[in-house]
């Protein structure tokens, strides 16, 4: 038998199972994953597509609540890509219950109640990943860098303002790299040695070798002290025991094509990086023939701009119409929308077969799918009126959800 | 001090017995289990301080009852104790706290449980030293 190599000893583990809480309503029917993203994307096509270019060909998508729509898009988009002769695949996994009879309690206990498949695959590493983060990132590159410390885990990083750092999980490393302090959230987060204005933070991406993987995650589950969460237990408690644990701080690792990275966490961050993608100079371009983004897309007609219909930094995705008249600004419009005529929509997001009819007026919208706007409706104009009807954010988005009637 | 009370679940009569004999020559209290289900009953009714665990048995293996002991019981001690080291490649086998060998002589099975015991007086010690003001 052949030598394997680096990456074929490499399984991925992508954690889909989250209930979406902070996203919702667009997590009304779906998992977080498979919320659109950019037009024509789902969030979870990002990570997929960065294990593609980076020649991982062994996937398990852990999911859990509201995963048929994602099944279906992975089912369309992604399943055939992976060819089983070669001992490729992409499988969907939701709960077993096989060790434990629940469901998953956190992270790292999604990664234990499936253990049995890593004893099946038998992978020298595994890189555990996230379902709902928006990046470009080359995990060759984290491999290499795993392989040269000759780390027992490595944590991809990323750094931010220190006065940003306290919503996440803040490093502290010494000049090789090493964690020797990991905190969650920190009410005061600690700087990097040779920077004193910015924080290391996790980006919730692990790579493990799989005997570590495995002991960490059954030592966290005899806790009964534990939320069974990666960042907030099991990493603490394998730095505070001396592991090997490395951080690869992408801004210095990798050239700046892969330094974009947002967590979709919340409404308002979805929001944000759709607005960021229709900015003059986008930090995550779309467009980019090196590491493309993949996804599931049905034939449909090229989109079509009619009469004196106006749009100015917009995606437009196939199959959308635009009326004459119409004016779309600063806005992303998903497969199938449709603006009637002389309607307004400026600085919203119009998911996939959107209808919104003659004479609307939408600021600052997020539209979920197949929902239709009647006529001369305003949205995003009075907010105390959208409060009454609409999930309406912090930062004033009116979010209008899937199935709503007017 | 009260004597520990070790659970043996094997289904060979004749090796569960011998295994017992040693236990209580070497002091300990002991409980008998057949096959998964007999362990499960015993595990809800009794207090048990250590539990030695065979693989092969018919029906429930042992690989399938050791989750379902650690759901009921988190921390509670297990030795597999199985004729096929093969099955430390299937990393449920891993949450036992120890994985032996069977042989003839029922000596090592002794120590491990002698081992594990001191370890888990050692984990309570330390918890409760912790928990003093």
């Amino acid at each position: 038998m052949r030598q394997q190599g680096v990456l074929e000893q490499t399984l991925a583990m992508i954690l889909a199972g989250g209930v979406g809480e902070r996203l919702y309503p667009l997590t009304k029917v779906k998992a977080k994953p498979a919320v659109p993203f950019g037009g024509i994307y789902r969030i979870i096509d990002f990570t997929l597509s960065n294990c593609l270019h980076s020649g991982i060909r062994r996937i398990f998508v852990l999911t859990q609540h509201k995963s048929l729509p994602l099944d279906r898009h992975l089912w369309l988009g992604w399943s055939s890509l992976f060819r089983t002769e070669l001992g490729e695949f992409l499988a969907t996994v939701p709960p077993q219950q096989r060790l434990v009879r629940e469901w998953y309690r956190g992270t790292a206990d999604a990664v234990f109640q499936n253990i049995d498949l890593l004893s099946h695959e038998r992978p020298k590493f595994v890189l555990i990943l996230a379902g709902d983060h928006v990046y470009r990132m080359d995990y060759r590159a984290m491999l290499q860098f795993h392989l040269s410390k000759n780390a027992e885990v490595t944590i991809a990083c990323t750094t931010v303002p220190i006065k940003d750092a306290s919503r996440f999980g803040v490093m502290e490393v010494d000049e090789n790299d090493k964690i020797i302090g990991f905190e969650e959230k920190p009410q005061k987060p600690k700087s990097l040695p040779n920077d004193p204005s910015h924080s290391l933070i996790s980006m919730g991406i692990y790579l493990f070798n799989t005997e570590t993987l495995v002991r960490a995650v059954i030592q966290d589950a005899k806790r009964t002290d534990s939320d069974h969460d990666f960042g907030k237990n099991v990493i603490p408690s394998l730095v505070q025991q001396g592991a090997q644990v490395f951080a690869f701080n992408i801004r210095k690792e990798l050239p700046p094509l892969f330094h974009y990275w947002q967590d979709i966490g919340t409404l308002d961050s979805y929001y944000d990086a759709h607005m960021e993608l229709v900015s003059p100079n986008p930090s995550f371009p779309l467009h980019d023939d090196e590491w493309t983004i993949r996804t599931y897309l049905p034939p449909l007609p090229p989109a079509v701009l009619k009469g004196d219909a106006v749009t100015r930094y917009c995606v437009v995705s196939p199959g959308c119409v635009i009326e004459e008249g119409a004016i779309v600004e600063h806005s992303i419009l998903s497969p199938g929308v449709y603006i009637g005529k002389g309607a307004v929509v400026r600085r919203s997001i119009l998911l996939h077969r959107v209808r919104v009819s003659e004479g609307c007026h939408l600021e600052k919208v997020i539209v979920d799918e197949d929902v239709t706007i009647p006529q001369g409706e305003q949205i995003g104009v009075d907010l105390e009126r959208d409060r009454k009807r609409f999930t309406v954010t912090e930062r004033g988005v009116v979010i209008v959800p899937v199935g709503v009637a007017f | 001090m009260a004597k520990a009370r070790i659970l043996v679940v094997e289904d060979d009569d004749k090796q569960r017995q011998l295994y017992c004999e040693e236990l209580i020559a070497a002091g300990y209290e002991t409980l008998e289990a057949r096959n998964a289900s007999e362990a499960e009953e015993l595990l809800n009714r009794e207090q048990i301080d250590l539990i030695i665990l065979d693989i092969n048995m018919p029906g429930v293996s042992g690989l399938e009852l050791l989750p379902r002991i650690h759901e009921l019981h988190p921390g509670m001690p297990v030795i597999i104790h199985t004729a096929y080291g093969s099955y430390r490649d299937d990393f449920i086998s891993w949450l036992a706290d120890m994985f032996i060998v069977k042989s003839p002589d029922a000596g090592n099975l002794i120590e491990a449980v002698e081992d594990l015991l001191s370890r888990q007086r050692e984990k309570k010690f330390q918890r409760e030293v912790k928990q003093e003001p």
